[in-house]
């Protein structure tokens, strides 16, 4: 059926990886309980294990065959790659992403969220910064009364600035 | 019997549980109904901000989420081509053709009053069948439960994606993830690669809210701007001549419905293509040719898409065995709750049935009363921009996966499955088997390990259990019908009468517009 596709740029490495990955998975289900027994604790996981390889092995085929995404004129592979899979924008909202979880703890929900959010807006295309700012205050005002009084969960205050931003 | 209408009747007379279910209904009509937010987003999210209140609560905002949210995606599908879910893929090829006509609100009238008739043909069959089906449940064999996880993670790798061998895939690494911790009978360390963090296992919230929050953030991405267009939306009620006329069309997609969200694994979006399917094959003569504006292209779409959300419930709440993506994550939810979906969850806890089915029903009501109002700030909202709503959905997500446990870690779990799924997603790859897999890839190995040592722990022995016994032998010849019905040489055989071929076909088109 997946021939009708064509190949996006990194599918092939994609799917080597995981075949990869899937090959170790099988061995570390071995390391578990080897073949002691028909119902030690390792057999089912080599059962997964195993069936992820097979899948793998059935899905690289047709993707060795399928014609592959023709390049825009002029962009190299790798140009290709990051323009289909990795843009720029993409990148920086999952660096942002990362960045906003480390935040998180150390100057705790309110203040990192706050600025996630204006810094994301601005990322993803919204350049009306005044709008951002305010659109992010709200919603942020709504998350917190929402959160701690419907949902009573508790946030994350932050070690750094801890009493001073809650 | 008047203790299960006590029951029935819980949230019907408990203004608090009222509320909640409304308030549900609501948030899943527009949850359903903005592209790039989905029910099983929604749910998954939900589940780690409701776990302190008590399961009634909790139960009665689902339900309406996800009966709205069934529904609200057949609205964008209808004003904006865009299917604001993949149950309603089937329903933008007539609706937006009638919009274009200047027939939206008759569209939606029509829509959401078929929705509903659904909807309570579901929940029928729901409390008809579950009690039944809970019985002959407690006659399963530990292999039988084998078999129907199987069945339910096969079915949805087959039905949706690009390929059987990529379902397969995904449903084996989620079975992985699920096994990551200690081996709950021998408490052997399995996949921890030597660490105390992993002996806990993965928290699967976080893992849901990576694979259904993060990864579709990162996919819409893709396609920040699509403009909307507007539409004229004034008559909205729409005749009984209408409904009457179309009632049998909807009974039968609405059976249709029922039997596919039983079906493990399958669900709504899978029914209303299917619907749309059998609409087109049995109507002989249509309002307008199919695709130009058919009123019977969004009957039976969206008759079968609501019905099956009751049939989706009946495999839960009898044998733990998710109906569909959603209420994989419902099952989860209840696991936090301290509840075991299963047959004894019938015995044990009836009261939690009959209060299900209620909530189910009370928010049915709503969606009727939701769905034949407020049709013009909706189109407002809908238009909500995507570079304001996507930050906002992360940070939902962020504290969902913190909130859980209050651990930090679990946040950037979800940051890695997010970014995992994403890739899946971009190259064919469902992530529903992934979540389907981690749920019952634990109720696999124990039901392997305890048919088999029941089995003497002899191979031969075990296989042949499934010849011999008639219940396990029917599953399976039910399982491998059903897989074989989708490979190639069936479909050969058939020649060009084909149904799901289209059908694989809409669905990855959906995913590639990263609707899932």
């Amino acid at each position: 059926m997946s021939t009708r596709r064509q190949r996006l740029p990194g599918e092939l490495a994609f799917t080597v990886l995981l075949l990869a990955l899937s090959l170790f998975m099988v061995w570390q289900a071995y390391e578990i309980s080897g073949f002691s027994s028909i119902t030690s604790a390792g057999v089912f996981p080599l059962a997964a294990t195993a069936t992820m390889v097979v899948a793998m092995l059935r899905i690289l085929v047709p993707a060795l065959r399928a014609p592959a995404e023709p390049a825009a004129a002029g962009e190299s592979r790798t140009e290709h790659f990051v323009r289909r899979l990795v843009p720029g924008a993409l990148v920086l909202f999952t660096l942002a992403t990362a960045a906003y979880m480390f935040a998180l703890e150390r100057i705790g929900f309110v203040a990192s969220s706050y600025a996630f959010l204006v810094v994301s807006m601005f990322l993803l295309g919204s350049r009306r910064l005044g709008l951002n700012l305010v659109v992010s205050a709200v919603a942020l005002a709504v998350i917190y009364v929402v959160f701690r009084t419907v949902f009573e969960v508790v946030l994350p205050t932050g070690s750094l600035l801890q009493g001073v931003l809650k | 019997m008047t203790a299960a209408l006590d029951y029935f009747l819980m949230s019907w007379l408990d203004p608090h549980l009222m509320f909640l279910t409304a308030a549900g209904t609501f948030a899943g009509i527009y949850i359903g109904a903005i592209p790039g937010l989905s029910v099983t987003m929604a749910v998954s999210i939900l589940i780690s901000f409701t776990f302190k209140w008590d399961m009634n609560s909790a139960l009665a905002v689902i339900s309406g989420i996800y009966l709205g949210g069934v529904y609200g995606g057949s609205r964008s599908a209808i004003l904006l081509n865009i299917p604001g879910a993949p149950s309603a893929v089937a329903t933008g090829m007539d609706g937006y053709p009638l919009a274009k006509r200047g027939e939206a609100g008759a569209a939606i009238g029509l829509t959401t009053v078929v929705s509903v008739f659904g909807g309570f043909i579901g929940i029928l069959a729901l409390a008809a069948a579950a009690p039944l089906v809970s019985e002959l449940a407690l006659k399963f064999a530990p292999r039988d439960y084998l078999l129907l996880a199987m069945w339910g993670i096969l079915l949805v790798g087959s039905l949706s994606g690009d390929s059987l061998a990529k379902g397969i895939f995904a449903g084996a690494i989620g079975v992985l993830i699920g096994m990551v911790g200690l081996d709950p009978m021998t408490a052997e360390p399995r996949f921890t690669f030597g660490t105390v963090t992993l002996t806990a296992g993965i928290s699967y919230i976080a893992a849901m809210i990576g694979f259904f929050g993060v990864a579709e953030v990162l996919v819409q991405l893709h396609e920040l701007h699509i403009k909307a267009v507007r539409q004229d939306v004034s008559k909205i009620l729409p005749s009984f001549g209408l409904i009457r006329k179309y009632l049998p069309l909807a009974t039968r997609t609405s059976a249709l419905g029922v039997v596919v969200g039983a079906l493990p694994g399958a669900g709504g979006d899978i029914a209303a293509l299917m619907a749309y399917d059998h609409a087109k094959r049995t109507v002989k003569n249509p309002s307008r040719p199919f695709g130009q504006g058919a009123y019977e292209g969004l009957v039976a779409p969206e008759s079968a898409n609501n019905a099956a959300v009751g049939g989706a419930y009946i495999p839960m709440l009898t044998l733990g065995i998710p109906g569909d993506a959603v209420t994989a994550v419902i099952i989860g939810a209840m696991y936090i709750h301290g509840l075991k979906p299963g047959p004894m969850l019938m015995i044990e806890t009836p009261h939690l049935f009959w209060f299900q089915v209620g909530s189910l029903a009370l928010a049915n009501i709503f969606l009727l009363i939701f769905g034949l109002t407020g049709i013009r700030i909706f189109a407002k909202i809908v238009e909500a921009p995507k570079p304001i709503l996507l930050p906002l959905i992360l940070v939902l997500s962020a504290v969902g996966a913190y909130a859980i446990n209050n651990n930090p870690a679990d946040v950037y779990w979800m940051l890695g499955f997010g970014v995992f799924g994403y890739f899946l997603k971009m190259y064919g790859f469902q992530v529903g088997p992934v979540i389907l897999g981690i749920i019952l890839g634990p109720l696999m190995d124990r039901s392997f390990r305890q048919a088999m040592i029941s089995a003497g722990e002899d191979p031969v022995q075990f296989a042949g259990e499934f010849l011999t016994s008639p219940l396990s032998a029917a599953i399976l010849a039910a399982l491998v019908l059903s897989m074989a019905s989708q490979s190639s040489w069936w479909r050969k055989l058939r020649g060009k009468r084909d149904m799901h071929e289209p059908l694989a076909r809409e669905l990855e088109d959906s995913a590639s517009a990263g609707n899932v």
